[in-house]
């Protein structure tokens, strides 16, 4: 057996928590003791993609905050694998009921369970929603229209590009054309393959981003090695996840994680206004947190699943929920997987998943007989996960099974990205089942209507051509969906809608929403990077109010001046956006 | 027997010393701590074990190199781990394969007059086949509380999930495995790394009167159906 130059690997450093192969907690975390009141207490629920980023500002601002997350604190080097099967436990596992008429499949396919949420296993695409994301009513007669436009996004955008920081293209030309801070990655094979395909069709790609990946060592986080296992948790620590990109800073500044602490219910005082939360700690115990704001961010099944489940006197229906729209308005992106068998090898498993992609459909074309469009992007599925889709898409088993598992590395797979849009009858409700903590669990119902399913199939056959342009001599896909979000939507109109455009309910002046939940509609780009920016902004109004936001009844809605300031350091004065 | 696919003395466990401490430390565990069954009884494993031969056959694997399949399934029924959803119309994943099993079993007796385990390889094949296809021939009671596609859509997925996170699997389909932190550099044109194997393709055919050689979309009517993907991709 060969052995390694520098001798058999074993983890750097031994004791110190690890995010990454290089970067380590040095502080000790600030813990606030028991019973206590926390002042300017705005507890997080859930540290994932948009509590991460609002822990770390609030942190900053000086706030007293804790972050509560149902999975635990990772430590990279004990806790995670460079293994498809072992990386099992990064998701969110506890079990939910699926149904409507086309059921959508969780578990490893929407949702993280520990600090970092669901961006410790995304694959990190980070494009921005278009203009016209933002008002699909007034321009296509479809969906609704956000309370906010691009320009009130862009500079937030620009600020969580560099704070990933995102790795892309000079120009990238669709939406509003805008270039990124750190230069594109080397292709994969899969790569290749989308930008054979396009350029036989004439359609424009955007090689190596946009991804939060690193592809230069910066600071404590070193580049991609290029070992395609991005969804299986980076244990290099060059994709970004807001475990190693915001929550350092945010301890280094006086938050506190609970991690393993499951949040069961948000109190309400006679004030009609949010007194705290009841949560279980690691062993099982139910415990109370007094806070003087609560923001929810746990995902578009967690968030509303929270919200029901804490009604009470003065609110039957669940917090926040006089719209009755908490819980509707779920949406998923039609994600099916495109893939081509190659003559050639490809070797798919090489490479970060996410490397390249063409949003040259992403914009309503009347003539294609449906309203808004869709993305295609290179995935990277490993054996398991490429074993499952050979039998939903080529019905393998058996023998069969084996052999075309056997030309594994002869494959290559694009993954279509779809808008579907908003229903009503899309929605979160709470089933008879309990966990076994005894919350009732979560039932999502969903179904895909005339537009969805149009669209679906003009993109899936679009899909498959570019596959057969770039040479492919046998093309098959399987249904899929990707990227929940909604179920708890933002507007102007508290008859119609959940929380305000700072993520503020309308129902409770001291309880927020911060996570893809309050997204009215969802565009073909992966959500990621709109859940931070619109956490980013939300925490500037947060941190412009002040006291307020624990005394008023008046809910202000100017919007507040960006803040620069509140960057994790190292992040700012680097990399510049070239347009 | 020599090692199936077309990649002759690859070997991933062979580069373990590249591999970090706790990744090395759970595929040893995988490949040397082969669980006892706990949660079947002896007669569901031994059906089940008949099934998954025919489900995902190794007649090709030597005794010693058989990647072993009851014992992951059980082990996550025993834990009661799963995928972190029920569908609707699907009882709980144990009910599942306990009633799955018994009605594979009243098949295989409406069909040829005796049990599973008793028939061959062939006819063993047609009866998954009628999974498979949706259509089985007998225990209508039993499917009608465990829809016959998810049921297939389950074992199928329970069966290639042990077998692939297997090294012996990686080496079969040339999968660099656990890459970290050792990197891969060779990123474009299928290349190998000077460690991984070059592939040497020959013609390979299934045994001759097997069923399941051949690809069928599942009951030809999924989308209808709407079975989605189950692997977590983008
Ligand atoms: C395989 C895969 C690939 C993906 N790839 C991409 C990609 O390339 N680009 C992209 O933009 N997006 C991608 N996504 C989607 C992305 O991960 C999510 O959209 C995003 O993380 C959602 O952010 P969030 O803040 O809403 O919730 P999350 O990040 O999921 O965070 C929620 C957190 O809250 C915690 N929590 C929930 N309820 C409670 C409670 N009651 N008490 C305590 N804690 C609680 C959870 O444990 C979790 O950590 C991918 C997803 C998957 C599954
Ligand atoms: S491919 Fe790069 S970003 Fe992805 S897991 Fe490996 S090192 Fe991390």
């Amino acid at each position: 057996m060969k052995s390694p130059l520098l001798g058999e690997f074993h983890p750097p450093g031994g004791k110190p928590h690890m995010l990454g192969s290089i970067q380590r907690i040095e502080t000790p975390m600030h813990r606030f003791s028991e019973g206590e009141e926390v002042d300017y207490a705005i507890v997080g629920v859930g540290v994932g993609a948009g509590g991460g980023v609002l822990l770390q500002r609030l942190a900053r601002a000086g706030f007293r905050v804790i972050g509560f997350d149902a999975g635990p604190f990772w430590d990279t080097e004990r806790d995670w694998v460079s293994d498809e099967k072992g990386a099992h436990n990064l998701y969110w596992n506890d079990l939910r009921i699926t149904g409507g008429k086309h059921p959508l499949a969780f578990g490893a396919n929407n949702c993280g369970k520990g600090v970092g949420g669901g961006t410790v296993h995304w694959a990190s695409f980070t494009p921005r929603l278009h203009p016209s994301d933002f008002r699909t009513h007034s321009t296509d007669g479809v969906g609704v229209d956000w309370p906010i436009s691009y320009s009130d996004l862009k500079p937030y955008y620009e600020l969580m590009e560099l704070e990933l920081p995102v790795s892309g293209p000079s120009y990238f030309p669709w939406g509003d054309p805008h270039g990124y801070p750190y230069g594109p990655h080397p292709m994969g094979g899969v790569g290749d393959a989308l930008i054979r395909g396009c350029t036989k069709l004439g359609i424009g790609v955007s090689a190596g981003g946009p991804v939060a990946i690193l592809n230069g060592s910066r600071g404590d986080r070193p580049h991609c090695i290029y070992r395609g296992f991005c969804i299986q948790g980076c244990k290099v620590g060059a994709k970004a996840s807001t475990l190693i990109t915001h929550v350092p800073d945010a301890i280094e500044n006086g938050a506190e994680i609970r991690p393993n602490c499951m949040v069961s219910r948000i109190h309400i005082g006679r004030d009609r206004r949010v007194t705290g939360i009841s949560y279980f700690d690691p062993e099982g115990r139910e415990r109370f947190q007094k806070a003087k704001a609560v923001v929810v961010a746990g995902y578009s099944i967690e968030t509303p699943r929270l919200l029901l489940n804490s009604a009470c006197p003065g609110f039957e229906n669940g917090l926040a929920n006089s719209s009755d729209c908490v819980g509707r308005y779920l949406m998923a992106q039609a994600g099916n997987v495109v893939l081509g068998r190659f003559e050639e090898l490809v070797r798919m498993y090489k490479a970060p998943p996410a490397h390249a992609l063409t949003e040259e459909f992403y914009e309503t074309d009347p003539k294609r007989g449906f309203a808004r469009g869709f993305a295609i992007q290179t995935v990277g599925p490993l054996p398991m996960a490429f074993a499952r889709q050979m039998m939903t898409a080529k019905g393998a088993w058996g023998w069969g099974m084996r052999s075309v598992m056997m030309d594994y590395n002869h494959w290559a797979s694009f993954g279509f990205l779809g808008e579907i849009l908003p229903h009503a009858e899309n929605r979160v409700q709470l089933a008879e089942e309990k966990d076994r903590l005894g919350i009732p669990i979560a039932k999502a119902t969903f179904t895909l209507h005339d537009n969805d399913q149009k669209l679906i199939e003009y993109g899936k056959n679009k899909t498959m051509e570019v596959m057969w342009a770039a040479g492919a001599t046998e093309v098959v896909q399987e249904v899929r969906y990707a990227h929940l979000v909604g179920a708890a939507r933002m507007g102007s109109d508290p008859e119609t809608s959940v929380v305000d455009q700072f993520g503020r309910t309308h129902d409770i002046a001291n309880l927020f929403i911060c996570d893809g939940s309050i997204m009215p509609t969802q565009g073909s780009a992966n959500p990621g990077l709109t859940i931070m920016a619109l956490a980013a902004r939300t925490a500037d109004y947060l941190i412009r109010e002040g006291n307020e936001v624990f005394t008023s009844h008046k809910p202000n809605s100017d919007k507040p001046a960006m803040r620069r300031d509140l960057s994790p350091p190292d992040t700012r004065g680097h990399g510049m956006p070239r347009i | 027997m020599a090692q199936p696919g077309y990649y002759p003395g690859f070997s991933t466990l062979g580069q373990q010393k590249f591999w970090d401490a706790k990744t090395r430390q759970v595929v040893l565990d995988r490949v040397g701590n082969v669980p006892e069954v706990r949660f079947f009884s002896p007669q569901e494993a031994c059906l089940l074990n008949a099934v998954c031969d025919r489900v995902l056959p190794q007649d090709d694997r030597d005794e010693s190199h058989k990647i072993p399949i009851v014992p992951q399934i059980d082990r996550r029924l025993f834990e009661n781990s799963h995928d972190g959803y029920q569908y609707e119309d699907m009882p709980p994943d144990r009910e599942a394969y306990q009633l799955g099993l018994r009605a594979i079993e009243k098949i295989a007796r409406h069909r040829y007059g005796c049990g599973f385990l008793e028939i061959g390889p062939q006819e063993q094949d047609e009866i998954l086949r009628l999974l498979h296809d949706g259509k089985p021939s007998a225990a209508n009671d039993i499917w009608k509380r465990v829809p016959v596609h998810r049921f297939w859509m389950l074992l199928v997925s329970d069966c290639t999930d042990a077998y692939y996170s297997h090294p012996w699997a990686w080496d079969e389909i040339g999968f660099g495995g656990p890459a970290y932190p050792r990197a891969y550099m060779r990123l474009e044109r299928g290349e190998a790394e000077t460690w991984e194997v070059t592939e040497k393709r020959y013609d390979w055919k299934a045994p001759e009167n097997s069923v399941s050689g051949e690809f069928e979309p599942v009951s030809g009517q999924l989308e209808h159906l709407g079975s989605p993907g189950q692997g977590g991709t983008h």
